[in-house]
């Protein structure tokens, strides 16, 4: 029975983790994706990766959109996308398909509804036809010739379809794909800004967040200033962040990108950004500010599989209730009266006379009426909390070097400054990073970041604003690093050992200088989880109908063995012949055990040779234990398990 | 002496219930609700109890079977003991509770000892327990022994032969602990006054007792109480766990390929809070309340069940209100809940049915997993795993100075070499010397067990004092890593595209410079206590902070488990040891004084009013009260779209959007107030929209709710400072701080950015304030602020056209000096001179 119930087995106030996601799939994203099929969308052009083979804009955006949508079906399956083309003559089959009709030479390829295994094909059927017959998208999709959809038009369409589609709660965002950086040009150009802009205004009024992508090219290079910088508005209104934002200022996220890094500037945007927490940051007495927390660094795990039920017609999630019993009277008891206790034992059965229920299983705790030895949910939060409200206070600054590699224990948090909270909280913000970055130092602080979490120190690791080369910008702000409890800290059950000489050292640092990598560092983007990658192509197969064949599937983790042995093979073949030759070889460690333990020790030649005579059977159990441990193996079993175990350790090696 | 295996214990509590235990004493409580000081009468009995009920609950909490009590009392009325029985004598002591695993049902017994009318002997009790403790472990000598005795001291003790006793003790192995009620301790320090003879006589005793033996110890009550909640780490041993360290490819070329045999162990671990059980008040059932009528009579008091619950999962399908299935899911709902009582099917189902939910048997479901809106069955609950093989393969190495922190993602764990191999120990070593000498640490990806998901880490060469390992941080894969975009800090760029270097976001010289005198002062690396060569170390050891939840909740937990009544007994402070690293030290607050202030004025930061966190819907009108405004006179200032921030927030609070993380974002404001303010303006606005048709803005396309802007705890609001002033000035009271709350609202406004669209808002603001400044004595809140605002005007950032449009209006709206104050029967500390002189400069 219990396998069967563990995937809802949590407690609301003791599980902080599993909070976070929650509080993350809970919202609903939707994403609309608004292209320009205009005629420069649609020219054809040799493509870069395949020989002889043509290829568009349109083609790398939509492709980029069909890899959002089967990235996003598998992060957050209840999302919903939708696909707008503006600047084509293609018309809506009956119009009757959507309740509002959209503006002309507007085009709703895909209206907004959940992802789906079929929505999410129907796309990549027409890229494959789009692949072998280049001008397959201007057939399915004809170009609007010689002028241009108004702006205007465009967000207003926008505006309907997701007012159609999208649920209510949920965060909408279009994403908007164009090359063109000047729309209107000629006469009523002026007019045709201010009712774009006034159409953005209401899109962004509906709670809608316009991520422009703007495509450049040596050709045909994209200038903000000739049209947009005048229509975009100075920030989204709906993102929490920067409603006060000086109207001078650019929004933050406008991406100018050559197309074959839309995909990389997407992925960048594929996830709302919310933050977990927004709390004051108390630097002295009096001395408050603003700050957003974000997790930037969270385990991604494997969805969790659902229940379904089988209605005949269709499969459909089964909801699950976790409800509070008392066993005895098999009676449900009300969420609001439960009180909290202390375990009352293991044996805790009631021999005490004055109980009448002396036969019941599960405990009960008699008292006078009136009194009550338990506490409420709020008297027990306090516990947790100690009294603190929701914050990070600083308590001082160290040196940077106090930050010690093994003080680690949970991933970190960024934090950011919420101008929105505390007035002038980005300046003091931006000061107090530059001092510290300069004097070299971390900030101790104590931080409670949500209102059932337990207060934790940590460390306010600054970081430095930096762009790199693909346009990716580290930002501004500081790391919160957790510090482990004394509680946390395990001493080393290991206080002494063998060392190696200097000349062995020199050894080892021979094949270790060939496998640095200079000015390297850890890269996460190089590793893709391949067990989740794994497991993600075989439900997309699986949801598609196809085969999945595991044979196709590359881990990206594997270390590069063909690269190692040849920089360094033959250093590591020195190195081991010298560990093999070191005196160490010949010493044997005297156990201190109590019991006199009987000689165990057989070298590996010998036990091969009885392996190569078949004569396993004449070691003793101990002796093939002793085998197995040290070669890392399970020691579990009857003796006949462990001679098959080291059997095939030998055919393995 | 080896160290102390958990568990294996047995401890014998020795309990004095002679009759001056039945003294009364008072106890200091912690203080009520309202922080006044409590007390309560406790006889020391009680009170000596309490340190046997939390050491015995210590045990329940452990929860080991091997962690064994018995209860002695001596000073009782009968006489039950196993040395009675064998040999006659020890008269007054009883066996009050057999050795076993202690449980709620001992507490309970604890609580119900008393004091008696006779005298009990102490060293007989000891005798008696070592004797009882033997006879139990007769067959388990390699136990723990403890005898734990609470006295007071206060009755003869037949002194004769204690050393034979402390002998027997010794040869047991046993450690005795004396605990007094009220003996002196210059540890407290405590020195009972009036102390009787015989007290001083036997503390004399027990102290010569406690020192002659191997393990004795003696302490007062009180100290024994205070040390009981003491953060305590409990010794987590780790399990040293068997794997490979491999370098290359073994299989093929194992000539030139590394495998290391390790042993790897943790190095942090999570510790949570200890969970509490859920209890719930089981309702009396019939039979039950005819028996409390029947004892009614002989016993008037009631007693209240709490029950321990359990969870209970149940599964709903939703299908979609077809009547049909209706029907059918009443019928197996019925089957199901046969063993329930009527009530309780009732209301099941309809509140299943209001949900239109269908309960479904377990055994119906079928795993699979969501592809979006696909379904994709998968009954084994996960599809074929990724094949991988055990151990820890090193991809590479790279420069620990290009490590970036805070991509560590959890726990960190230590590698040895096997412990038994000194071969593999220099292995290891010579691979830990070679990497600290070169400064690099190596990217690895370790498999757990065989077919394990892989994790992704790096491994930091370790060097202690006898021994090499490296140390293991679990790294994010790609796609644990979510890369946000922010706002630069540093770089606005204005529409044309120019870099804009001066802006309320970018710090000026003069806050750099503030700012690094804060962080010099804050410094905490010599805030430390003095090491040995009297030189200070850093403040704050994560060695010596203990994690606040998981201690305060296991005294919580030890607290409700010893006591009867939470309302009249809460629990205690905590150990001040839990929270010493909760405010800064002394030494540097002091030290920072002076530069915080700096920062204060630098930074000029200010909390910004609270947004409304919801509009409520629509169909929820409440009855216009006073407070309600005619939209007629609502002025045009407040419909500007984008003339300040309240403006915005009312957008996004009348578009349907749920505010994210509401709850979470919450500062230190009153709740209460935020909702009172919130049900105001709902009531204020809720008329509008159904009377009054959309404003003839072209972009106010939704319908108006207008945030009064009112801070909490004011009565003047950013939206509309003037009427709200005027109309507390019409009703004449709280003119003060009308005046005060106007003054400061303007000065607000004016600091915002676009105050300039406001402009002539607010010099009519000003003009009403000084008229009533004026007439209303309220010259030096006028005086006072009008300086504050040049001030501020004047200032970075500042807005120095606003003030230029003061000066403009000349006298009009300067210093009120004493000759006018005198005109209106007022009195001003401004002179004439210097009231011209004010807008000179």
């Amino acid at each position: 029975m219990p396998p069967y119930d563990d995937w809802n087995k949590f407690d609301d106030e003791d599980d902080e983790e599993l909070q976070d996601t929650l509080f993350f799939e809970s919202k609903k994203d939707v994403i609309l994706f608004c292209i320009d099929c205009s005629e420069s969308m649609l020219s054809l052009y040799d493509d870069p990766n395949y020989e002889d083979v043509q290829t568009c804009h349109l083609y790398a955006a939509l492709e980029a959109a069909m890899q959002i949508q089967k990235k996003k079906i598998i992060v957050g399956p209840n999302d919903s996308v939708g696909i707008l083309l503006f600047n084509t003559t293609r018309k809506s089959e009956q119009g009757q398909s959507h309740a509002s009709e959209i503006k002309r030479n507007t085009f709703v390829y895909q209206p907004i509804t959940p992802l789906g295994a079929p929505k999410v094909q129907e796309l990549i059927q027409l890229l494959d036809a789009a692949r072998e017959d280049p001008n397959e998208l201007t057939k399915t999709f004809p170009p609007l010739v010689g002028k241009r959809v108004p702006m205007g038009d465009v967000f207003t369409s926008c505006n309907w379809v997701l007012r159609d589609g999208a649920p209510k709660t949920a965060s909408k965002r279009v994403f908007l794909i164009t090359d063109e950086d000047d729309p209107h040009i000629g006469p009523g150009s002026k007019q045709l800004i201010t009712s774009a802009r006034t159409t953005l205004i209401d899109l962004t009024q509906a709670g809608v967040t316009v991520e422009p992508f703007f495509i450049s090219t040596e050709d045909k290079p994209f200038h903000v200033s000739k049209f947009y910088s005048s229509v975009l508005l100075p920030s989204n209104l709906n993102d929490e962040d920067e409603l006060q934002e000086d109207s001078s200022v650019l929004p933050e996220s406008i991406s100018i990108s050559r197309i074959e890094d839309l995909l990389a500037q997407m992925r960048f945007h594929e996830v709302p950004k919310r933050a977990q927490y927004s709390v004051p940051l108390q630097l002295g007495e009096g001395f408050t500010i603003g700050v957003k927390g974000y997790g930037l660094v969270t385990e991604q795990k494997k969805g969790a599989y659902k229940y379904f039920v089988d209605l005949g017609d269709r499969m459909e999630v089964a909801t699950v209730k976790t409800t509070y019993i008392d066993e005895d009277q098999e009676a449900e008891v009300d969420k609001a009266k439960i009180v909290y206790g202390p375990t009352l034992g293991a044996t805790a059965t009631n021999d005490d006379e004055d109980n009448q229920d002396a036969d019941d299983g599960f405990g009960t705790r008699v008292v006078k009426d009136g009194n009550r030895p338990f506490y409420t949910a709020e008297e027990i939060r306090s516990f947790r909390t100690l009294g603190l409200e929701p914050g990070i206070k600083l308590l001082g600054f160290k040196d940077r070097s106090e930050l010690a590699f093994e003080d680690n224990i949970k991933h970190s948090q960024f934090i950011y400054p919420d101008e929105m909270s505390y007035s002038g909280s980005k300046r003091t913000f931006s000061a107090l990073l530059k001092s510290m970055i300069k004097k070299e130092k971390i900030g101790l602080a104590l931080a409670l970041t949500r209102r059932n979490a337990s207060p934790t120190f940590c460390y306010l690791l600054p970081q430095e604003e930096k762009v790199d080369d693909s346009g990716w910008s580290e930002p501004a702000g500081f790391h919160i690093i957790p510090l482990p409890f004394a509680d946390d800290i395990r001493s080393a059950p290991v206080e002494e050992g063998f060392r190696a000489s200097e000349d062995l050292k020199d050894f080892a640092r021979a094949w270790i200088d060939k496998l640095s990598v200079k000015n390297g560092t850890y890269p996460p983007d190089s590793y893709p989880n391949p067990a989740l990658a794994y497991h993600n192509a075989q439900l997309q197969a699986s949801a598609f109908r196809e085969q999945y064949h595991p044979d196709s599937f590359e881990d990206l983790t594997a270390p590069k063995l063909e690269m190692i042995h040849k920089r360094a093979g033959k250093l590591l073949g020195e190195w081991k012949s010298a560990v093999n030759n070191d005196e160490s070889a010949n010493v044997t460690v005297a156990t201190t055990g109590s019991k006199r333990k009987a000689d165990v020790t057989v070298d590996e030649a010998e036990i091969r040779s009885k392996y190569d005579a078949g004569t396993l059977a004449k070691l003793r159990v101990d002796q093939l234990k002793e085998f197995l441990k040290a070669k890392g193996q399970a020691v579990s079993g009857k003796k006949a398990e462990l001679m098959e175990r080291v059997a095939e350790w030998f055919d393995a090696h | 002496m080896p160290a102390e295996r958990a568990g294996y214990t047995v401890t014998m509590f020795l309990v004095d219930t002679s009759p001056s235990m039945g003294t009364l004493r008072t106890v200091d409580l912690p203080p009520g609700p309202d922080g006044e000081s409590r007390t309560t009468k406790l006889t020391n009995l009680e009170w000596a109890l309490q340190f046997v009920k939390l050491k015995v609950q210590e045990m329940i909490f452990n929860g080991r079977k091997t962690d064994q009590c018995g209860v002695v009392v001596f000073g009782s009325e009968e006489t039950d003991n196993i040395v009675n029985e064998k040999n006659g004598g020890y008269e007054n002591v009883m066996e009050y509770i057999p050795i076993s695993q202690p449980n709620a049902g001992t507490l309970a017994k604890i609580d119900a000892l008393q004091p008696s009318s006779v005298f009990g002997d102490p060293i007989d009790a000891v005798i008696v327990g070592i004797e009882t403790q033997a006879n139990y472990l007769s067959s388990k000598k390699t136990w723990t022994r403890k005898v734990i005795m609470v006295t007071d001291g206060e009755n003869p003790i037949e002194v004769e032969d204690w050393e034979a006793t402390v002998a027997k003790m010794d040869g047991l192995d046993v450690s005795l602990t004396i605990v007094g009620v009220d003996f002196d301790d210059e540890e407290l320090p405590y020195t009972e006054p009036n102390k009787t003879i015989i007290k001083r006589a036997n503390e004399e005793f027990y102290n010569t007792l406690t020192s002659t033996m191997k393990s004795g110890v003696l302490g007062s009550c009180a100290f024994a109480l205070r040390e009981t909640t003491r953060p305590e780490i409990k010794q987590t041993r780790s399990t040293l766990m068997g794997t490979v360290l491999r370098l290359g490819d073994v299989d093929t070329r194992g000539k030139e390929a590394i495998e290391i045999v390790v042993k790897t162990s943790k190095c942090t671990a999570l510790t949570r809070p200890k969970s509490w059980k859920k209890f719930g008040v089981r309702p009396n059932n019939p039979t039950d309340k005819m028996n409390v009528d029947d004892e009614t009579e002989e016993n008037n008091e009631k007693n209240v069940v709490y029950s321990q619950l359990r969870m209970r999962t149940e599964y709903y399908v939703d299908p979609n209100a077809d009547n049909e299935e209706d029907e059918e899911g009443d019928v197996k709902m019925k089957e199901e809940d046969e063993g329930l009582d009527e009530g309780k099917e009732d209301n099941e189902k309809s509140m299943a049915k209001d949900q239109n939910l269908q309960k479904v048997d377990r055994e119906e479901l079928i795993r699979g997993f969501k592809y979006g809106t696909t379904y994709v069955p998968c009954p084994e609950g996960q599809f074929p795993k990724l094949p991988t093989r055990k151990g820890i393969d090193i991809c590479g190495f790279f420069g620990e100075k290009n490590f970036r922190r805070e991509l560590s993602m959890g726990e960190i764990q230590y590698i040895w070499a096997d412990p038994s191999s000194p071969q593999q120990q220099v292995a290891i070593s010579s691979i830990v010397q070679a990497m600290c000498e070169k400064e690099v640490m190596a990217i690895a990806r370790w498999v757990t067990k065989d077919g394990m998901d892989p994790k992704m880490g790096v491994l930091w060469p370790t060097r202690f004092d006898k021994v090499d390992c490296l140390l293991w941080s679990h790294m994010p894969f790609a796609d644990d890593v979510r890369k946000y975009t922010f706002a630069s800090l540093d770089h606005l760029v204005s529409k044309k595209g120019d870099a804009i270097k001066e802006h309320p976001y970018i710090p000026t010289k003069a806050q750099l410079t503030a700012m690094d005198e804060f962080v010099d002062a804050m410094d905490l690396m010599d805030a430390g206590e003095k090491d040995e060569a009297g030189s200070r170390l850093p403040w704050f050891d994560t060695l010596l902070s203990y994690n606040p939840a998981v201690h305060r909740t296991k005294q919580a937990i030890f607290h409700s488990a010893v006591v009867s009544d939470i309302e009249t007994n809460p629990l205690p402070p905590p150990h001040p040891d839990l929270v010493k690293y909760f405010e800064p030290p002394k030494r540097v607050l002091k030290r920072a004084r002076g530069p915080l202030e700096e920062c204060k004025n630098a930074f000029k930061v200010k909390q910004v009013p609270k947004k409304i966190a919801k509009a409520k819907k629509e169909g929820h009108v409440h009855a216009r009260d006073e407070d309600d405004m005619l939209l007629l006179d609502r002025k045009q200032p407040a419909l500007d779209r984008t003339s300040s921030q309240s403006r915005i927030t009312v957008t996004i609070a009348s578009s349907s959007r749920a505010p994210v993380a509401a709850s979470d974002s919450d500062t230190e404001d009153d709740d209460d107030a935020e909702f009172l303010l919130d049900k105001k303006i709902t009531s204020a606005l809720a008329p509008l929209t159904n009377e009054v048709t959309p404003l003839p803005t072209p972009a106010r396309s939704v319908s108006p709710q207008v945030d009064l802007g009112r801070e909490p705890g004011r009565i003047i609001g950013a939206t509309y400072p003037l009427k709200d002033f005027e109309k507390n000035v019409a009703q004449g009271d709280l003119i003060s701080k009308a005046v005060n709350d106007l003054g400061a609202v303007i000065t607000e406004i004016v600091m915002r950015p676009f105050a300039s669209r406001r402009t002539t808002e607010l010099l009519d603001c000003m003009q009403a304030l000084r008229k009533t400044s004026l007439e209303e004595d309220e010259i030096d809140a006028w005086n006072a602020f009008l300086t504050n605002l040049k001030g501020k005007c004047l200032s970075r950032p500042g807005n120095e056209a606003f003030w230029l449009g003061v000066k403009k209006s000349e006298r009009g709206l300067g210093l009120i000096s004493n000759k006018e104050a005198r005109q209106q029967g007022g009195i001003s500390t401004v002179s004439e001179g210097q009231a011209e002189e004010f807008f000179a400069i």
